[in-house]
């Protein structure tokens, strides 16, 4: 079947699909890239440009939606804006040993186009940690190694951001820097004065000044309208669908086919190598394999784990690449602890005009140089400061000319934090095949057990105490804990960890460039490589390994390795 | 799904916006973002606020007394009110399409008891004068805050669905707040005074 040959697939088209398609075709290789969802092009965002009045239900998630999509309705994102970005549960089951949110969209682009957009570094800290900690296994790569990919990455994307100067969270190369509001500059200097804690403008993946390249012609700068969920037309923000996939297209040496279902790494033991995927058609149920020299599992962390165990050969029982024991294990995410919120009194003659696409970020400070706390590792926080709005009149006793001239002035500030923690790797929380369920096109489905143990609790006790210490001392009235953010593992939408990567191929699945130890023309470069999760959102990350995962792909291929 | 709904019932008016909207992104970052947009708005199909073709879960005579509580709520001031947002034909939606039904038991049970007490205490709600229906709404709501409100009973509910469906209403939103569909820019700490309106929609 000469016309299924490339020389590779790229199976995803999220933050790190979108990656391995601009690379490696711009490398000048014939790549096929896979997505099991439909197509979304650059500017086909149907409710990008909708007015709030023609938004039905006051843009509130419906019962509808509820019904459909049970698992992405414990977030409060598919609301009638958004919710065709969320995939339709009944439709793409899996089952819970204990609850674990998968939160998930099936189109082409994934969820580069739904992302917050913050964008930071690890540093040195996060990736020595398990070493010096014996904690899950030694990160492969240190940060001088990743670094110039960082550099790369950040370049090519946009990022914005302010040069803060902290080692634990290193500074990169940045567009201008958003603003912070009066009030959030308050808050800066109390708990910096106070506490000696440091507030930064968030690092954001929106354009505030013209890209410094000329590779991105369709892409204009922010226009803080702060709907980015929604797809942005000017471009204003990094996806995969605004950015890396013109590249790779504008090469002409990609083959894109949405609605395409990888089910199977295709493994010939003669060879020693993959030799491609079997696909789903995701309309027609046809079944078709397509061949490579080289395979990228982008798919995400926890569709590349289905893959790769749903892969089943004489060589590999128990699962594609799985000679460790560990592919589905080490499960994490980022961890919450319910949010909390202060009024602030004073500032009354001041606002803010536009809408700001992002917040400020607190690095983390807890088990950093001279602190030490009772758990390992730590968290840090994001939030704004921003005036109420009409919802502060739901239960009040306003009504008439008084409520509508009520209305004519801003509510109160209010300021809230609400917190991201690493979780600790643990063979124990880990994702199976169930067998014992199909879904609609005849595949098993995922089981994932995954739980938060003794160093999570107690550093989600820190999370909220230390947030109501600083509302606190910045002198904020109405300091409120949300007792309803219960959290659940996958509700950050940040899981990873399931292919971790190490030296010994002994205790991970995957070496230092990405690669299967016991198959090297593979790949996984979405977020199942991450040997821990530092408490930093992951994608630049997955951005910078999946661009130093191509060019090691490449450099081998030319060498005759692959 | 129909997000496109209102422009459904006028579908020349839809498919002009729907090409508008391709060839500005098709120009894309040719065509400066405000002049884009300024097309796209300006191409927005009318709303028909307050006509109710059939109501979905309320019954005309409910839905008549939830209008009138919500005019008072939110009554025609310099800005619109309540019945000119289509606020009543909203909650009607609303009720029918976000809440489960043992939610919607309880708004139509309350909205009973509403309508009882007042006829047990002299005179149905809508054959009252302005005046008296203005205090027995507002008694009702003083009571319904000074009780244990979670679930929300009836009139806070109506609340609710008042506010929300007006401040998402066009007339809601410009006519009580600066909407400004492409800031450009953000500037963080901005006197009040050179704000304009002071709320701005977010």
């Amino acid at each position: 079947m000469e016309s299924n040959s490339f020389d590779a697939i790229v199976v995803g088209t999220g933050m790190s699909g979108g990656w391995a398609a601009k690379e490696l075709t711009e490398k000048g290789l014939k790549t096929l890239v896979l997505d099991r969802g439909r197509m979304v092009k650059h500017g086909e965002y149907p409710t990008a440009t909708t007015d709030p009045w023609d938004l039905p239900y006051g843009n509130r998630i419906t019962q509808e939606t509820r019904q459909r999509k049970p698992v992405q309705t414990r977030t409060s994102y598919p609301t009638p804006a958004n919710q065709h970005w969320f995939v339709d549960d009944l439709d793409n089951p899996y089952t819970e040993t204990n609850r674990f949110d998968w939160i998930r969209g099936y189109h082409v682009g994934g969820r580069s186009l739904l992302w917050a957009r913050q964008s930071y570094r690890l540093s040195s800290m996060d990736l020595e940690a398990n070493a010096k900690e014996g904690v899950g296994v030694p990160w492969p790569v240190t940060y001088d190694e990743l670094a110039p990919w960082y550099d790369y990455v950040e370049t090519f994307a946009g990022i914005s951001g302010n040069h803060d100067g902290i080692p634990t969270l290193p500074d990169g190369k940045f567009l201008p820097p958003m603003e912070l509001n009066c009030v959030e500059i308050d808050f800066q200097k109390c708990i910096a004065d106070k506490l000696g804690r440091k507030l930064i403008i968030g690092r954001v993946a929106n354009l505030t000044a013209p890209l410094t390249h000329d590779q991105s012609p369709q892409r204009g700068t922010c226009q803080y309208r702060n709907l980015c969920i929604r797809g942005c037309p000017y471009g204003g923000y990094f996806s995969s669908v605004s950015s890396t996939l013109p590249s790779a297209e504008r090469t002409g040496n990609m083959t894109l086919l949405p609605d395409k279902i990888v089910y199977e790494v295709i493994y010939d033991s003669d060879k020693g190598r993959a030799t491609g995927v079997r696909v789903l058609d995701a309309k027609t149920g046809a079944q078709t394999d397509y061949f490579a020299k080289v395979i990228f599992l982008c798919a995400s962390t926890l569709a590349s784990t289905f893959i790769m165990l749903n892969s089943v050969s004489t060589r590999f029982p128990n699962g594609f690449g799985n000679d460790s024991g560990e592919l589905g294990h080490n499960l994490v995410d980022h961890l919450k602890a319910p949010g909390v919120t202060a009024t602030v009194e004073g500032f009354t003659d001041v606002g803010y005009t536009g809408r700001r696409a992002n917040g400020y970020y607190l690095p983390r400070y807890r088990n950093v140089g001279k602190d030490k706390r009772s758990y390992l590792r730590g968290f840090g926080y994001q939030g704004r400061a921003s005036r109420s709005g009409f919802g502060r009149f739901y239960d009040s006793d306003l009504v008439g000319t008084e409520l509508k001239d009520a209305f004519k002035e801003p509510g109160p500030w209010t300021l809230n934090l609400s917190s991201f923690g690493e979780i600790l790797p643990n063979h124990l929380n880990h994702a199976t095949i169930d067998r014992t369920r199909k879904d609609k096109y005849g595949l098993p489905v995922l089981n994932i057990d995954a739980v938060l143990r003794e160093n999570e609790r107690a550093m989600q006790k820190d999370m909220v105490d230390d947030a109501v210490e600083m509302l606190e001392a910045a002198g904020y009235k109405d300091v409120k804990v949300n007792g309803n953010d219960e959290y659940f593992p996958g509700l950050s939408i940040h899981e990873a960890g399931a292919a971790r990567m190490g030296a010994n191929p002994k205790t991970s699945v995957l070496n230092k460039f990405n690669q299967v130890h016991a198959c090297k023309n593979v790949f996984v470069t979405d977020g199942s490589f991450m040997a821990s999760s530092a408490c930093q959102n992951p994608s630049l990350t997955y951005m910078a390994f999946t661009a130093r995962a191509a060019d090691h792909a490449v450099s081998e291929l030319k060498k005759g390795n692959l | 799904m129909s997000l496109e709904h209102v422009d459904d019932t006028v579908p020349e008016l839809g498919q002009r916006r729907e090409i508008l909207r391709r060839a500005a992104w098709l120009l894309g970052s040719a065509i400066s973002a405000p002049a884009a947009l300024a097309v796209l708005q300006g191409c927005s199909a009318k709303q028909e606020p307050g006509v109710v073709v059939a109501t979905k879960f309320l019954t005309t005579a409910e839905l008549a007394t939830v209008a009138e509580v919500a005019e008072i709520m939110i009554p025609k001031t310099d800005t619109s009110g309540a019945k000119d947002a289509g606020v009543p034909a909203f909650i009607d939606v609303a009720l029918d399409g976000l809440y489960p039904q043992p939610d919607r038991d309880r708004f139509r049970k309350g909205l009973a008891d509403f309508e009882n007490a007042a006829q047990a205490s002299g005179k149905p709600f809508l054959e009252r004068d302005p005046a008296a229906r203005v205090d027995y709404v507002k008694s009702t709501l003083t009571a319904a805050l000074a009780g244990e409100h979670s679930p929300k009973p009836f009139i806070l509910m109506t609340r609710e669905l008042a506010l929300l469906g007006y401040f998402t209403s066009k007339v809601g939103i410009t006519e009580n707040m600066e909407y400004v569909p492409v800031p450009t820019a953000f500037h963080g700490c901005v006197p009040l005074s050179q704000m304009g309106k002071h709320v701005y929609w977010e």
